[in-house]
């Protein structure tokens, strides 16, 4: 029996069994470097080292596929003499069907080639800036979940009796672990900038009053401010000019974001500078104006500012361009009208100063345009015109502020908040 | 937003289509700060088929408008829609720029 089971392997069979065994090794050993690490240059190094090893190659290279461009640029050359890798990195660019390299991206075929001489396809540029001799490569595509990647070559390989098919599968495992590696560095940056952008709101959360209420003898103040993004362009503060006098300021910074923010930061403290100086609401807009013009990106800021008399209710007002406020008084919700130059920052200009007295127990409402241009689901806005019917209907409400900010909720539910929005009550008691 | 560069009796003529916002400004930043950079003396923008316009849109031509000044140029807005005509008078920005009715006023304006 013992005998019958006797199987003779031929010599030529049991080496290329053992050699898929030893292919199979290696393709574990690469599987593990690949997992191993999240870290692309790390990643590409091992992973270069280790296939070179096997191949016994004198070099090997990747290409990356550059989607913007649609070319390919040397990422990383290893090889045994100098640093190929610095020389070759970004500088050399293949168009797709250029080159062996080129050939292969546009096929998304491997290629073998034992003597690049004989082959019209090579691409001799890479060799005379390294000063290496390309005899023989190997080039693979490397072909990620969202399609080319790259191109990796083995140059000058000890052996070209090598299993295909494994080296393909090798080549495959290695596409998606830089793809893997792509989104782990990206995710990485969406953080540090989250992280960034909480420092920015807190920042600019700083430049705000820190509380959104003020008393000064008979007059008071309360606002409510939100901001569609993190950092917003709107802006508020309460200042105390000279005794007895409360300074009111809303306005609102052109565009979004970062730059907004930053934007108003500088209002903000240029306001802060201006307004402990100047005497009338028109004098501040003006130096407002004059020291805005010089930020860059056309840049601008739409404000309104009221200087009130706590003991006598007469209000100063001026306006750059900002939307009108709304007086409500016993009888009537009306729009002041004041005098408007246009918004700060623009062109030189002069503002006017409108004058006013607040009657006990009158109001005015200051609002940005984030309150009247909210949009509902079906794209329609909300309207100036509809905001002062909307008061009008509830001007006996004593929290307005917070009826006026519910109402645009209300109107906008379902669609992300477009423009920060920011309301302000003066009221004398 | 399309941006469509015209040339009218030897002036630059931007007629622009759409929505003006956050997210097509750049591009028009980009052709018209070309253009005031190799000091244009006067540049059309047809408004005429302009749906919407933002703060960033507007901050544009402001900046167009800014970087024009120094060297004399002009930039004049023509064919604004009532809608948008509405923004510029609320925002008093019909206090900045140059707006005409159509090609015709803005070459005599």
């Amino acid at each position: 029996m013992a005998d019958d089971a006797m199987v003779t392997i031929p010599a030529g069979s049991l080496r290329a069994l053992e050699r898929k065994v030893e292919s199979f090794k290696t393709l574990v050993e690469i599987s593990t470097i690949i997992s191993s690490t999240l870290d692309l240059e790390e990643l590409m190094s091992l992973v270069m080292e280790k296939a070179k090893g096997v191949m016994g190659a004198e070099a090997c290279s990747i290409l990356f596929y550059n989607r913007d461009m649609q070319k390919l640029e040397f990422e990383v050359a290893v090889c045994e003499e100098g640093d190929a890798s610095n020389i070759l990195k970004k500088k050399v660019l293949l168009d797709i069907g250029q080159g062996i390299a080129g050939w292969v991206a546009e096929h998304l075929e491997p290629l073998v080639i034992e003597d690049v001489k004989k082959d019209p396809r090579f691409f001799q540029g890479a060799d005379k800036m390294t000063g290496f001799e390309t005899k023989g490569l190997i080039a693979v595509p490397l072909i990620g979940r969202r399609g080319l990647i790259g191109v990796a070559e083995m140059v000058n390989p000890g052996r070209f009796d090598f299993d295909m098919e494994i080296f393909r599968l090798l080549c495959r495992q290695f596409a998606i672990a830089i793809e893997n590696s792509f989104a782990h560095k990206e995710s990485l940056e969406r953080e540090r900038l989250r992280q960034e952008l909480d420092i920015a709101a807190a920042l600019q959360r700083s430049f705000l009053p820190e509380s959104p209420t003020f008393s000064l003898g008979d007059l008071s103040v309360s606002a409510v401010n939100i901001s569609a993004a993190k950092v917003g362009g709107d802006i508020y503060d309460f200042v105390t000019p000279a005794e007895g006098k409360l300074g009111v300021l809303i306005g609102d910074v052109s565009g979004k974001g970062v730059s907004a923010a930053l934007y108003m930061a500088k209002a903000s403290s240029d306001f802060r500078y201006i307004s402990s100086r100047a005497e009338s609401p028109g004098a501040v807009l003006d130096g407002l104006n004059a020291a805005l013009s010089r930020y860059p990106r056309g840049m601008f800021l739409t404000a309104l500012y009221l200087i009130a008399d706590s003991a006598k209710g007469e209000a100063l007002i001026a306006c750059a361009g900002h939307p009108p406020c709304i007086r409500i008084t016993a009888e009537e919700v009306r729009v002041l009208s004041v005098a408007s130059g246009p918004p700060l920052g623009i062109v030189p200009a002069s503002y006017e100063t409108t004058s006013i007295t607040l009657g006990r127990g009158e109001r005015l409402i200051l609002l940005t345009d984030g309150v009247f241009d909210a949009k509902d689901r079906s794209g329609g806005r909300l309207g100036f015109e509809q905001v002062v019917e909307f008061i009008r209907r509830h001007r006996d409400e004593e929290d307005i502020v917070r009826m006026i900010v519910d109402r645009v909720s209300d109107f906008s539910e379902g669609t992300e908040w477009a423009d920060d929005l920011t309301v302000v009550e003066v009221r004398r008691r | 937003m399309k941006i469509d560069i015209q040339e009218h009796k030897g002036v630059k003529v931007f007629a622009l289509s759409g929505e003006i916002d956050m997210a097509s400004s750049p591009a028009l930043r980009s052709e018209l700060m070309a253009l005031v950079g190799r000091k244009a003396p006067v540049v059309f923008v047809d408004f005429k088929d302009v749906s919407y316009i933002d703060s960033s849109g507007i901050a544009t031509f402001v900046e167009g408008l800014k970087a024009m000044m120094p060297y004399g140029g002009r930039l004049k807005l023509l064919g604004v829609p009532a809608k948008i005509m509405e923004i510029f008078n609320f925002s008093k920005l019909d206090k900045v720029f140059e707006i005409y009715g159509n090609v015709e006023d803005a070459f005599k304006g």
